[in-house]
């Protein structure tokens, strides 16, 4: 733990000092955007009103939580690839990768604090979402806090575990921005944060299944916005695969690092 | 103790290293040399744990890196001067308080000796300046502080006084002097070859990846046979002196303007050359020797394996 916090503490420092101000407020408006942009639609579109078949898709007719909690959701899942899975390679772009992989410090420790940052970061950020969201009159209901916490929780190892494996990537291939936009590509389609997942063809659905937020974001919306709480079965496919990929990706690291180190041969 | 065995580690185009066996005891500085290439780098990068070795083995302290790498890393630590390693938007306290936290330092000793390390490495006043701010210098001496917070038992340095003010590496070739005293082991890389002459006991020489030579920087100069320079300032340089110059040795160079006789030779020809002057009448006015150095006889070693090495191509 004391290399976690050191770490938190260090990413607080560091982004205090590398980002204006004007950086959280483009974040924080990303928030009023979404909210915006999504009451717009629904009162040009939709009249105010959804349709029967994303009632019956998603589970839910309050088409404006349904977007509050996906785009929440895919905020924070954004922030922890960006922090959490950059991490590595942008300690290879600014030259202290060699320090830290001489140090004995383990990478569990060191990626939690990553972690513990980016939730920290991102909590102001989906406050505001949330707040935009109630003035316009959405009241999110979820089907109790242990239920909440346990999504909440479901969703952020299933993050880590795709942070760690994308970490790997990212220092084997020496790029990062190609990695992360495509992750989040795919992921805004695949995975249910933007539209409900029976919207996509069948083989697309399954595709996404292999994406470990997939099932974390089932369990979310069965808490946040269905009212159906936690399907145990997502639950426990959520910690099977996120539980996979975390192993997976802490056996491969030291491959991937030795890799990286490499490449500058 | 360091050791390694028949280390060997190939890229995809070429060997860097190839073959080494390298014994790098407590308690002195052990020299690693070589020209650009001649696997250096790779070399401690494999002891520091960054690289995997293709064949051979490593002993660090009785670890091997491959498969205890946490127990080797608690008890080594490297100094690059080509690279930073250090956090640029953090103060050069707050990296050592850091990089103190990997190594799970406790803060009662982790304290004074950020204080210490920042004094040694003259940072006192610039501790609470981000490194972004700091020179080249100061950036080098804040990433020596680094390599020294944990209290290594083992010190990799490569090229650790690359681009530093004379005062400061002269200050840390001290530290490493005394760090060798107090019982730890030091291999050192360094273009700056006086330094390595004043620091290191024992010296390998590399070239591409193979070992060339080993010993004292003293016994390297006499394997490698360089050849010290007699430069014999002569009053009245007559052609009979010139005569007797050339007759004592066909490669003396004679210069009859400026009144210099000049020769190059492995062994003490200093005494003979100016008796030989002396007794065709000439007359002395100066006389110098050049000894060689470490650097003669890096490049000679050099030169010998790529001649070698050409004749095994062929």
């Amino acid at each position: 733990m004391v290399v976690a916090w050191a770490t938190l503490r260090r990413s607080w420092l560091v982004t205090r000092r590398a980002y204006p101000w004007t950086y959280f407020v483009g974040n924080l408006l990303l928030g009023v955007l979404t909210m915006g942009l999504a009451y717009l639609g629904l009162r040009v579109l939709g009249g105010g009103e959804v349709g029967a078949e994303f009632r019956e898709k998603s589970g839910t007719g309050d088409y404006l939580a349904y977007i509050a909690v996906g785009a929440a959701a895919l905020m924070f899942v954004k922030h922890c690839i960006l922090w959490t899975g950059k991490a590595m390679i942008q300690e290879q772009r600014e030259g202290t990768m060699g320090a830290l992989i001489v140090a004995p410090a383990r990478r569990l420790p060191y990626l939690a604090g990553f972690s513990m940052f980016s939730f920290t970061a991102v909590a102001l950020e989906v406050a505001v979402l949330f707040g935009c969201a109630t003035l316009l009159g959405v009241r999110l209901a979820p089907t109790g806090w242990g239920d909440g916490l346990l999504a909440v929780a479901g969703l952020a190892l299933a993050v880590f575990g795709m942070s760690v494996v994308l970490s790997n990537v990212m220092i084997v291939a020496g790029e990062a921005h190609i990695t992360q936009n495509s992750v989040f590509y795919a992921i805004a389609v695949l995975s249910g944060f933007t539209f409900p997942r029976p919207y996509l063809p069948e083989a697309l659905q399954w595709l996404g299944e292999v994406v470990p937020v997939t099932a974390a974001m089932d369990v979310v919306r069965g808490v946040f916005n269905a009212g159906t709480g936690v399907d145990p079965g997502r639950l426990a496919a959520t910690l099977l695969i996120g539980l996979l990929y975390t192993t997976a990706g802490f056996l491969a690291m030291p491959w991937a690092e030795r890799r990286a180190m490499e490449r500058s041969y | 103790m360091i050791e390694t065995h028949d280390l060997r580690k190939r890229f995809a185009a070429k060997t860097a290293v190839d073959g080494l066996n390298l014994v790098v005891p407590q308690g002195r500085v052990t020299g690693l040399l070589g020209l650009n290439g001649a696997g250096k780098t790779t070399t401690i990068k494999i002891l520091a744990t960054l690289l995997r070795q293709t064949e051979g083995t490593v002993r660090i302290g009785g670890l091997d890196p491959v498969r205890q790498p946490h127990a080797v890393r608690k008890r080594i630590n490297l100094i690059a001067g080509g690279e930073r390693m250090v956090y640029a938007r953090m103060t050069g306290r707050e990296n050592l308080w850091y990089f103190g936290q990997l190594y799970d330092i406790p803060s009662r000793v982790l304290k004074p000796r950020i204080d210490e390390l920042l004094d040694l490495v003259g940072l006192t006043d610039a501790a609470g300046t981000r490194v972004e701010r700091y020179s080249r210098g100061m950036t080098q001496r804040l990433s020596i502080a680094r390599g020294l917070v944990n209290d290594p038992d083992y010190l990799l340095l490569d090229e650790p006084t690359l681009g530093l003010d004379a005062p400061i590496a002269r200050d840390l070739r001290k530290v490493v002097a005394e760090l060798a005293r107090g019982g730890k082991a030091v291999l050192l890389t360094s273009h700056y070859l006086a330094e390595v002459e004043q620091l290191c006991e024992h010296v390998y020489v590399i070239g591409d990846g193979r070992h060339l030579a080993e010993g004292t920087p003293a016994e390297l100069i006499t394997q490698t046979g360089c050849h010290r320079t007699v430069r014999v300032e002569v009053s009245g340089l007559t052609p009979e002196v010139e005569a007797a110059a050339l007759a004592f040795d066909p490669a003396v160079r004679v210069d009859s303007a400026a009144g210099v006789v000049e020769l190059s030779r492995p062994g003490d020809v200093a005494g003979a050359l100016t008796m030989a002057i002396v007794a065709a009448g000439g007359t002395l006015t100066g006389l110098e020797i050049a000894e060689p150095s470490l650097e003669d006889a890096i490049l000679a070693l050099n030169d010998r394996s790529a001649v070698a090495m050409a004749q095994v191509a062929r």
